[in-house]
């Protein structure tokens, strides 16, 4: 058998790195000084002074609220979403198609219609510019995907294991925590996982809700855009931290991507 | 006394069922409910909050829908949307199914190509922006010293009236194309072998294959991509707030940023208000219609 | 760029820290007996747009901490984000920021909706101000949009920002036999003469046209409003704005470089300084840049008064002020911030390091030494800023201050961006400007 050349795998990778250029081209500049950042030459000198100049910046303190507002906000959801995915994933009780119609479109109205309310509710309530209002309204479309995607996962889940144990005498949700829960386990950390991403690439809702305290990364990254003197370098170091972990945890996940969203749950 | 033990059980059961459901379907009612319902109230009043005694104003409920359904600019942002939207999906659902094709292969190297493909979709939507506004900067842009290079030198094309919207649709469909691809090549992965094998002994083209074979069973699987792009493409912002903040002249303000503006900028709350509204009733009815063919395409 | 000065700027900050620490020494200023400093432990958040002023403030800033141990938290949005952001944080009376801008264009509205302290009560209180800070030191015209119903000051203005013209390449237009137009006409047939010579734009004006356009706009003989404060109605579709707009659109599309609709501020400055566009009617305090040591078009740059009309010469003047939320904690730090920063000793060194020439304290202007370093190429600045100012004050940048301008500003845009983009004709995009306004007049609850 001649050896055929692999026309295909040639064409998908040189088109990967075509498409992929954009995003390599500000991982690129994040190293330029700023003085050559007009400059197009492939060849430059590296220097990691724009990574340094975030650091005395009030960027750490962003990223650190970036991460407090996701995590908890993956956590809560979990922790009410879990359950209530297993039961509908269960439990034919009447109504269940309306609320599963009512939780999609929880997904998928635009940000607006919920700012307004949110930041009205917020002022009132001093939760503006707080991690914990923003963790607040990260619950609400992370909870919607929470249910809509473990209700697959469980639903994958084999009846007849739970019911076994309920002949025995567990109860339903000793049964959930001892057979089901550990079976899902692998869709469980998934979708953890895609609450995370989401709340961590939220742009809009931080914007409106958030001024100095509670700002996150993708807004600091924005704030130096506005500075005067366009400091490129600066920004393209802003970006490439912000979207690390991002493209570490999608590493993790690459395989559940597919099966959440089969499952309905669709990445904002 | 089975019987009777088997709808005690039935009653603990379901007791348990609703204890586990309540406390989410609580907070989902207390985080969208409340809200909705404080959108539409406040959608018929001309609420500012420069002057506070607007905010019970009734006297004229529908004056912020009167208004915005016969204001140019909000007309105007209808069509961009829709233009953007139309456009968007196609090419999504283009690229994606294109890649999905190329891409449907056993081999190790394409899977990690596969896998790598979807780095413009997890990124956040805010680097995205940034990307692209490098891209679209004459100063700075490596796309326009290279065509400059070639002796093809374009303009400056976020600031071409004719030029923004499509400048955004490039970029918008650089951010989701994956999604498309890969709800293409999970579809590929279900379609029958038979058929597929069968064709091939009959002596197939690769077009014909597709075309005949493959295309039918994967066809629900594009409508499905395409409902959601297109509910999705409604809420595009950070690639216009970064890009062309609506401009030049409103060529790129979609719906949902002019009511950003309209509500952020000039804090006309009731104003906002309204539009958002607009904004949601579209949506709904969008997503009756993904979720009747998402029914029928997805078995749960 | 900017960057290459910062080196200097810093060395500059270290030699005159010394300096300023002795300045410093004031009555009031001093640490307090025992040493402890005066507001130890208290942050303050502080917030303006970006312009040079506040950009070249940040240099100073280390020496107030140092000298009362406060923190400083600064930042400098650009015009449109600062203004949404803040517009937003003031309706919400938050407390998330201690000293603001008050942007002149939303003076009548922050103020008017009493979202800003009047700060009669700091300036009489000896305690607060000492007695030699010279409060009624400030230009009457840039104080007296930031008086509240009552008469009441509630910011101190840091800028009389005024409109000029310049010339980054003044010898370009000398070679062609002209001058620095002193008319619409003039000034059309000049452009002309030297659009791209030597790689050079003739053109350029940054995109806030609800600003830039204005001149033009009442040079035509239109206006924004009939007769602010009190009538209201909207004037964007006269047949003399539509000629304004058809004219300056036509300037801008000509002459203007690639991409013209993009230009912010900071872009254009820096265009002005590498000399890769020629005129433009604009801030004082941007063209004067052109002037500095790192310029390109040092040798050859040239300012002007800003053209006239047929209906005359209408330059935009606006203010600018350091302002107190009602809502911030800290209100007593924040006046002592502002009277560091708007002390005479601290304007006078910004003027020597910086070059920073719109000030808003009589006494500065009326020194010798800042004429005499107003000297632009044998141009007398100081005297065109004062004869600007003089103009300034018959009132017609009165509009600019009424609450519900800001949406008929980015009405004005958004019409000068369709015309420049040919989406629409002048008549069109003016006709539309103005349904637009009567919506957004009506929203805000005017009534016309």
């Amino acid at each position: 058998m001649t050896k055929r050349l692999p026309v295909v795998e040639i064409v998908a990778v040189a088109l990967l790195i075509l498409v992929l250029s954009p995003a390599l081209w500000l991982l690129l500049m994040s190293f330029r000084h700023n003085a050559d950042i007009m400059a197009t030459d492939i060849r430059f000198n590296p220097t990691l002074e724009n990574y340094v100049a975030l650091w005395t910046g009030g960027f750490p303190a962003s990223f650190l609220n970036s991460l407090l507002a996701s995590g908890s906000s993956t956590l809560v959801s979990l922790l009410l979403g879990v359950p209530a995915a297993y039961v509908m994933a269960r439990h034919r009780f009447r109504g269940h198609q309306q609320i599963a119609l009512w939780i999609l479109v929880t997904r998928m109205a635009p940000p607006i219609a919920f700012t307004i309310p949110f930041f009205l509710a917020y002022t009132w309530l001093g939760l503006l510019d707080t991690v914990m209002g923003l963790a607040v309204i990260y619950v609400t479309f992370n909870l919607a995907l929470v249910i809509w995607t473990m209700r697959g996962f469980f639903a994958a889940v084999p009846r007849s294991l739970e019911e076994a144990a309920w002949i025995d005498g567990c109860g339903v949700w000793s049964a959930f925590l001892r057979i089901t829960l550990p079976l899902a386990a692998p869709g469980l950390a998934a979708t953890g996982i895609l609450c995370f991403i989401l709340s961590w690439n939220d742009f809009f809702f931080a914007l409106i809700l958030t001024r100095t305290r509670a700002m996150t990364a993708p807004v600091a990254i924005v704030n130096f855009m506005q500075y005067a003197g366009w400091e490129w370098g600066k920004i393209a170091a802003a970006g490439t931290l912000v979207m690390l972990p991002v493209l570490l945890f999608t590493f993790f996940v690459r395989s559940y991507l597919v099966r959440g969203l089969m499952a309905g749950g669709v990445k904002e | 006394m089975a019987a009777s033990k088997a709808a005690g059980w039935s009653a603990e059961r379901n007791r348990a069922f609703r204890l586990g459901l309540s406390p989410a379907l609580l907070v989902l009612a207390v985080v969208t409910l409340g809200p909705a319902v404080y959108l539409i109230v406040t959608s018929l009043t001309p609420l500012t909050p420069v002057n506070p005694a607007t905010a019970l104003d009734f006297s004229e409920p529908l004056q912020n829908y009167s208004s915005a359904l016969t204001t140019d600019e909000f007309l105007h942002s209808v069509w961009v949307q829709v233009e953007l939207s139309v456009v968007t999906v196609l090419t999504q659902l283009a690229a994606g199914l294109g890649l999905a094709l190329l891409l449907d292969r056993p081999s190790r190297l394409l899977e990690a190509v596969r896998t790598s493909f979807l780095m413009p979709m997890v990124l956040p939507p805010i680097v995205v922006a940034i990307i692209w506004k490098v891209i679209y900067t004459p100063d700075i842009s490596p796309l326009h010293h290279l065509l400059a290079w070639f002796g093809l030198p374009i303009h400056s094309l976020i600031t071409n009236a004719n030029t923004a919207i499509w400048a955004i649709a490039v970029a918008d469909t650089w951010e989701w194309f994956p999604f498309t691809m890969l709800m293409v090549l999970a579809a590929l992965q279900m379609v029958p072998k038979e058929p597929q094998e069968a064709a091939r002994i009959d002596g197939a083209s690769a077009v014909q294959l597709f075309w005949h074979v493959r295309l039918p069973y994967i066809r629900s699987t594009l409508v499905v991509a395409a409902l959601f792009r297109l509910i999705d493409s409604i809420k595009a912002f950070p690639l216009i707030y970064v890009l062309t903040d609506g401009g030049p002249g409103g060529a790129t303000e979609v719906t949902n940023y002019y009511a950003f503006v309209q509500t952020f900028n000039f804090s006309y709350w009731g104003y906002g208000s309204a539009i958002a509204v607009l904004i949601v009733l579209g949506v709904l009815l969008l997503s009756l219609a993904v979720n009747r063919m998402g029914g029928e395409a997805i078995d749960d | 760029m900017a960057e290459s000065a910062r080196p200097v700027r810093r060395r500059q900050v270290l030699a005159s820290a010394a300096a300023g620490a002795a300045l410093l020494a004031l009555p009031g200023k001093a640490p307090a007996q025992g040493g402890a400093k005066k507001l130890a432990g208290v942050t303050l958040n502080i917030s303006c747009w970006s312009a040079p002023y506040p950009k070249y403030l940040a240099d100073y800033i280390p020496e107030f901490e140092q000298a009362t141990g406060a923190k400083v938290n600064y930042e400098t949005p650009s015009f449109p984000i600062y203004n949404q952001r803040m517009d937003i944080e003031l309706s919400t009376k938050s407390d998330a920021h201690d000293v603001i801008n008050v942007t002149f264009i939303y003076s009548g509205r922050w103020i008017g909706a009493g979202w800003v302290t009047p700060l009669t009560d700091f300036l009489s209180d000896p305690k607060h101000t000492p007695a030699d800070w010279g409060g009624d030191d400030f230009l009457p015209g840039a104080t007296a949009a930031f008086k509240d119903s009552q008469g009441r000051l509630c910011a101190i203005p840091w800028i009389a920002d005024v409109q000029m013209a310049g010339a980054s390449r003044y010898d370009l237009i000398e070679k062609a036999g002209m001058k620095l137009p002193d008319t619409f006409d003039e000034m059309a047939a000049m452009l002309k003469a030297v659009n791209r010579q030597d790689n050079t734009s003739a053109f350029l004006v940054e995109n806030h046209y609800g600003w830039s356009f204005i001149p033009y706009l009442q040079g035509f003989g239109g206006d924004v409003f009939r007769k602010p404060p009190n009538d209201l109605m909207p004037l964007l579709d006269t047949p003399e704005a539509v000629a304004a707009a058809d004219f300056f659109c036509n300037m801008l599309r000509e002459y203007g470089p690639d991409g013209v609709l993009s230009y912010t501020y900071d872009q254009v400055v820096e265009t002005l300084r590498q000399a890769r566009a020629n005129y433009s009617t604009n801030n004082e305090t941007f063209l004067v840049q052109m002037g500095l040591p790192e310029s390109k078009s040092a040798k050859t740059c040239a300012l002007s008064l800003m053209p006239a009309g047929p209906k005359g010469r209408f330059p935009n003047v606006a203010a600018h002020g350091w302002g107190i939320p009602v809502g911030s904690r800290n209100k007593e730090a924040a006046w002592e911030f502002i009277t560091w920063a708007m002390s005479k000793e601290l304007g006078l060194r910004m003027f020597r390091d910086h070059g920073f020439s719109s000030v808003t304290r009589r006494s500065i202007i009326d020194m010798p030494e800042f004429r005499q370093r107003m000297m632009i190429n044998g141009t007398d600045v100081a005297k065109l800023y004062i004869d600007t100012l003089n103009l300034g004050a018959k009132g017609y940048t009165v509009y600019r201050t009424v609450p519900p301008y800001p949406p008929v500003d980015r009405e004005i845009d958004i019409a000068i961006q369709s015309i420049v983009s040919q989406q629409k004709t002048a008549k069109q995009a003016m006709a539309q400007a103005q349904q637009n306004a009567l919506m957004q007049l009506k929203r805000a609850g005017v009534k016309l």
